[in-house]
């Protein structure tokens, strides 16, 4: 753990694994945030889009804005979404991009990567792939990505700079980088930063 | 942050109330936490 970390990685990680393991498997639950089609329709998703999957593709999103409201996906874009849960925003990604399109969402948590897989089976949509990695070692080669998509993932891991740098990787030369997460309007006091609990709520 | 990553054209859309009656909101608002959207590029090389 280098000096400048306020939690350890891996032990992040684990609770970030256990808790979105629990909205995997028991997506009806009530959780510290919304999920699933009431959530969407809350981050002001497209209806027709979201309308359109499956219950399995919709009940475990646990995003906290939308990636897609300032830059819609172009058809054939090379896509990668950075801690793709259960694959909504990978599917809403697949609709954009069209069958020319290739969407790969990366995920460390093996609940949600199962049931991802199950979904783009059952969809037929060979053109989106789930891959088990990290946000800061993204199993891409780099500059494949025409743009690179994350929900709610970046402010759970806890070396941003290092998850930055690895999208830049990954994109290719002035490829997009579009993403939602959370921010703070009132600092966060330091030993609160340091409790691990609250980064995961 | 994102620039030091070698990023250009931040830009940040509205805020959002992500955790509006969801049982996280009175966390959420001891700390004004609201979700937003957020788009930047590559450079060109």
């Amino acid at each position: 753990m280098t000096e400048d970390l306020m939690v350890d990685p891996e032990v992040l990680r684990e609770q970030v694994r256990d808790k979105y393991r629990e909205v995997a498997a028991e997506p009806e639950r009530t959780f510290h945030f919304h999920t699933g089609r009431p959530l969407a329709a809350r981050l002001g998703y497209e209806t027709a889009a979201v309308d359109a999957l499956p219950d399995r593709a919709v009940e475990s999103f646990a995003g906290v804005g939308n990636p897609f409201s300032l830059r819609r996906l172009m058809p054939a874009e090379r896509v990668v979404d950075v801690g793709s849960g259960a694959g909504f925003d990978s599917f809403i990604a697949a609709g954009q991009v069209g069958p020319t399109g290739q969407v790969i969402g990366v995920d460390m948590t093996i609940e949600m990567l199962e049931k991802s897989r199950e979904t783009a089976s059952g969809l037929g949509s060979d053109h989106v792939s789930f891959v088990d990695g990290f946000a800061e070692e993204l199993p891409v080669d780099d500059g494949w990505a025409d743009a690179v998509i994350s929900n709610g993932v970046i402010n759970l891991c806890a070396d941003k700079r290092a998850v930055f740098d690895e999208i830049h990787r990954v994109l290719k030369p002035g490829g997009v980088l579009q993403f939602a997460d959370i921010a703070n309007g009132r600092p966060v006091p330091p030993e609160a930063l340091r409790d691990i609990d609250l980064w995961t709520g | 942050m994102i620039e030091d990553s070698g990023f250009t054209d931040v830009h940040i859309g509205e805020a959002v109330d992500t955790f509006g009656g969801a049982q996280g909101e009175p966390q959420a608002r001891s700390f004004e936490v609201y979700g937003y959207a957020f788009i930047a590029r590559r450079a060109s090389e």
